[in-house]
């Protein structure tokens, strides 16, 4: 199971993945994250690897009109770190599975 | 004029036998008989007779469409309510159907605009869009509305202010648009946060001592501490609470926010701008887009405000817009001048 944490993506778990989301109309600033240990690790390690890390240069953040939301996406697996900027346009796929996953998993086990 | 005079009343008045509406029964004759195209622009037309005279009265009429995502994230979604359609019975399109009207009707009356476009187009909102959806927002052809997580957010059409906010940005767009970065970003953030209060207290008939300037009011569940998102009078005071933490705007250049959130902190460092506005029209009294409205939208719509104009820029467009309607030193073109000073934007303050 996930584990919730408001922290940045911590050291001690095997994956560790913090989703900071920003803007809006209300511009509030929302952060989830997500700990995971061995024995649940391949999950998060697959959801995270299927994201294109690599391909999200986007340089027009203002796309999809005012008002959107944006998202900084932080991942620790074995063996690498990843951070990506995403508009909210951009946050589909595979991406959007990410987010959602860890948003439950930190709603889940933080009852918030 | 945006007013069309309707078939039925060209009838009448080309079979009018008065000497005094020959001319006009003859024009309405030789109206009638040119095949027209249909024009979209609808009006209201107010027809009277005054002495001898016909006299029609016109102002543009909305056309609203209301469509309904049913929680999908596709837009525009399901059509539920147009124009001359009755009302749904569902609340948050009935309350955006009547919110895209209340800012349709200000933009008339303060602007002589006639929609978001300035040509009378069509206004389109999508409500119910995606599942708990935290938020509102202007895609450049329509607004969305999420119907809020239960916890943070009632839902978004319940405050006119929002969706006054979100035509604002239509209107920004329309009329060249202001980058959606950095200071041009809080700029367009600010700009619309005008038209919401503004709109808001012309519903309300406030002036603007009256007014509460808070955008967003009632948006949020009462398990939240704060009253709205953001407040144009007092920026940082909205919310205060345990899980959202505190309303981060700043009402002053020392205290900008470098950040590479939120597209450069569009929706934190508007409260500067928000602030100034508040100032203006604060200084000048009365309704408040009577003249410190008016100045601030004919700087967006001039046409000669860059793209990527930041506060300092803004600030000498204001200035210039103030002193040429009003004079050099009129009691507007002060008030502006001393606003942005106090906000820290003129006068030695940071030109970030």
């Amino acid at each position: 199971m996930g584990h919730s944490t408001d922290q940045a993506p911590g050291e001690g778990a095997a994956v560790a993945v913090t989703v900071v989301r920003s803007g809006g109309f209300a511009g509030l600033r929302r952060q989830w994250g997500v700990e995971a240990d061995s024995a649940d690790a391949d999950r998060w390690v697959a959801l995270v690897e299927a994201c294109p890390w690599d391909e999200c240069t986007s340089g027009d953040r203002t796309a999809g009109g005012a008002d959107r939301f944006a998202y900084r996406i932080s991942a620790r697996v074995p063996g690498a770190t990843r951070r990506a900027d995403l508009a909210e346009a951009e946050a589909s796929g595979p991406w959007r599975a990410l987010i959602d996953a860890v948003h439950e998993a930190s709603t889940a086990t933080s009852g918030s | 004029m945006y007013a069309i005079v309707p078939p039925y009343l060209l009838s009448r008045l080309a079979d009018a036998e008065a000497p005094h509406l020959a001319v006009a029964a003859e024009a309405a004759r030789q109206t009638l008989a040119v095949t027209r195209a249909y024009h979209a622009t609808r009006a209201n037309l107010e027809v009277s007779v005054e002495g001898d005279a016909l006299v029609f009265e016109g102002s543009p009429a909305p056309d609203r469409v209301i469509s309904d995502a049913e929680r999908r994230e596709r837009l525009p979604g399901v059509r539920v309510r147009g124009e001359d359609d009755p009302a749904t019975g569902d609340t948050a399109a009935d309350q955006a159907f009547d919110g895209l009207g209340e800012t349709f009707a200000f933009l008339w009356d303060a602007f002589a605009r006639a929609s978001v476009d300035g040509a009378g187009g069509t206004l389109a909102a999508t409500v119910h869009y995606g599942e708990k959806y935290d938020n509102a927002f202007w895609n450049g052809e329509r607004m969305v509305f999420g119907d809020g997580d239960g916890e943070v957010f009632t839902g978004f059409t319940g405050s006119i202010s929002v969706i006054a906010h979100e035509l604002g940005h239509g209107v920004v767009e329309h009329s060249g648009g202001l980058e959606y970065a950095g200071q041009s970003g809080a700029l367009n953030e600010s700009v619309a946060d005008v038209f919401g209060a503004l709109t808001e207290q012309h519903v309300r008939g406030q002036t603007a001592a009256e007014a509460s300037w808070l955008i967003g009011a009632g948006i949020f569940t009462p398990a939240v501490q704060g009253e709205a998102l953001r407040s144009m009078k007092a920026p940082g005071t909205a919310y205060d609470d345990d899980v959202l933490g505190r309303d981060p705007q700043p009402a002053h250049m020392r205290d900008y926010v470098e950040t590479t959130e939120d597209n450069g902190g569009v929706h934190i460092n508007s409260g500067i701008p928000n602030k100034a506005f508040h100032l203006v029209a604060s200084a000048l009294g009365g309704h408040a887009w009577e003249r410190a409205g008016r100045i601030w939208y004919l700087t967006v719509t001039g046409g000669s405000l860059p793209r990527t104009a930041d506060f300092a820029r803004f600030a000498v467009a204001t200035v210039h817009v103030a002193a040429t309607e009003y004079g050099e030193d009129s009691e507007e073109a002060v008030a502006v001048r001393t606003a942005w000073s106090a906000v820290g934007v003129t006068n030695g303050g940071a030109q970030h």
